[in-house]
């Protein structure tokens, strides 16, 4: 498949818990960020795509879709178009397919994608309460004591069921994202972790433990795609979009009928097709996490483990700096902190970051091609996209 | 965010999933189908989500099922369930081919593994006019 689209530039705020920095000024910083590292001027964008708010104002969610930044940031009369897109946890992976189509139809030059939120206020019982409800249906789940803690759950019970993945398995991929973490100055926890660490902490619900979770926590980032063709011009380090490949398989994980792998067997076999690459020239794998399960998941579909169990690959260490398959380098939610829909649009920042060596302590030498995850809502949906320095 | 606490949340029946909150509270267990195409459907729906018809129709279910997945939540859950102790959340293949969201309840439940053999049984929700399905493990 012809490439037609690529980022161009990418901007991101600390996460963590800031109580004295907006949302806005979270979004605003990061947009900046992104339109200064491309090296355009606020006026060569023409759609500005926010991704909606889980737990800040409703009122922010409100300015980010009425083109407040538009305003802030210089954009009036040259943006055609200022519009919401909203993918929950699949934000990330759906804004880069909306925006690429966008600008490969023709309709806008250089798409700015940004994502804010602020969770760092909510309590912990007011996080696991609004769980409860988000993506739990009020009728079906929400009655039995159902949560989005218990989703993933019941897919991480059944991969293990059908993998042989053990526990401590599970915590290594925790372990992972704090060595990454530990070396991602926009990462909230930098202190890297034991698997005996990890399995130290008592089951939430089985088999989840503490640190193979995430902690709610505030951050923005933003990044702008352009056309195929301009990109070279706008940047020397474009990262262009080989491969995008989605699928939606539930709402309600009840009725999932692949709990194990969801449907990313078959988005991964797509994504490799249209980007015309095979499992060994991916470099690096930024996949969604927000729990330990799903990057495993993510790396059996994609076939990165040379043959091997992903969960055991990764126990191995081959997925930690410096391993074989260097994987989710921000650390995730997991390390990085969970932003609510803002996860995955870090997960394609640091994407285009490391193939544009710009990853700081992060860089994977000689990283050409990297896959991105996502998945949205109680794992709604599947998606991979695969990137790189060299347009088809 | 609200500051008020959760309600312990009770399924609100809408005209076309009445009859499954009728037959679950005299301890009967049906599951909708399409008229037209035959397609069983769970959760209950206002269309078939096959060929969207709305002649849709009930059958009686056995309740017998094998556990497709499940967790025991032991701590943290959402504040209606708080200090009710430790519960088992899975989701149920029946027999029928449809899958449920339920619980694992009865003696042996936190003793359930993926594949086990369930059978349906009934739970009120206190004060309300609810009953839910809820599995126990056989054999």
């Amino acid at each position: 498949m012809k490439t037609t689209a690529a980022i161009v530039g990418t901007g991101e705020v600390p996460t963590g818990n800031y109580p004295n920095r907006t949302e806005a000024e979270a979004a605003v910083t990061a947009c900046r960020q992104a339109i200064l590292d491309a090296g355009l001027s606020p006026r060569d964008i023409e759609a500005v795509m926010p991704v909606g708010v889980v737990m800040g104002s409703r009122h922010f969610n409100t300015d980010l879709i009425f083109s407040r930044l538009c305003e802030e940031l210089g954009m009036l009369r040259s943006v055609k178009l200022n519009a919401q897109v909203m993918a929950g946890g699949a934000s990330g992976s759906a804004t880069l397919k909306v925006a690429c189509a966008l600008v490969a139809s023709g309709a806008v030059r250089n798409v700015l994608v940004v994502h804010s939120d602020k969770f760092g206020s909510t309590t912990m019982q007011q996080g696991i309460d609004l769980f409860a409800t988000l993506g739990i249906s009020e009728e079906w789940e929400a009655p039995y004591g159902h949560n989005a803690n218990t989703a993933v759950a019941l897919i991480t019970q059944r991969y293990m069921h059908e993998t042989g993945t053990t526990e401590e398995e599970l915590a290594a991929v925790a372990v992972s994202m704090r060595q990454w973490g530990a070396l991602n100055p926009n990462a909230m926890f930098r202190k890297p972790i034991t698997v005996e660490d990890v399995m130290r902490g008592d089951h939430v619900c089985t088999p989840l433990r503490p640190k193979t979770m995430s902690l709610w926590a505030d951050g923005a980032s933003a990044y702008i795609v352009a056309r195929a063709e301009d990109a070279p011009h706008i940047t020397p380090t474009p990262v262009y979009v080989r491969g995008m490949a989605s699928l939606v398989t539930h709402y309600s994980v009840s009725q999932e009928s692949n709990l194990a792998f969801l449907a990313f067997p078959e988005v991964a076999k797509e994504a490799y097709a249209q980007a015309g690459l095979a499992p060994r020239d991916i470099h690096v794998a930024e996949f969604y996490d927000a729990y330990s399960v799903m990057p495993l998941l993510a790396m059996d579909a994609m076939n990165l483990c040379e043959g091997e169990r992903a969960g055991s690959f990764i126990a191995a260490g081959h997925t930690l700096p410096g391993g074989k398959l260097p994987m989710t380098t921000t650390g995730g939610a997991i390390a990085q902190g969970h932003t609510g829909a803002g996860v995955g649009v870090s997960l394609v920042v640091e994407s285009a970051r490391q193939l544009m060596d710009k990853a700081g302590d992060r860089q994977v030498k000689d990283a050409v091609n990297a896959a991105e995850s996502g998945s949205g809502g109680t794992w709604m949906d599947s998606h991979i996209s695969i990137l790189s320095r060299e347009a088809r | 965010m609200s500051d008020q606490p959760m309600a312990r949340p009770v399924p609100k029946p809408t005209a076309w999933s009445q009859p499954y909150w009728d037959a679950a509270r005299e301890e009967r267990l049906v599951i909708q189908h399409c008229n037209q195409c035959a397609t069983r459907i769970m959760n209950p729906k206002q269309y078939c989500p096959r060929c969207l018809s709305d002649d849709l129709g009930w059958s009686e279910s056995d309740g017998r099922g094998t556990v497709y997945s499940f967790s025991i939540q032991k701590r943290s859950p959402a504040s209606p369930f708080v200090g009710k102790g430790p519960y088992v959340v899975a989701i149920v293949r029946l027999d029928s081919g449809v899958q449920m969201l339920s619980n694992i309840v009865g003696e042996r439940a936190f003793d359930v593994h993926c594949g086990d053999a369930v059978k349906v049984a009934f739970e009120p929700i206190p004060g309300t006019d609810i009953t839910l399905p809820v599995f126990e493990l056989v054999g």
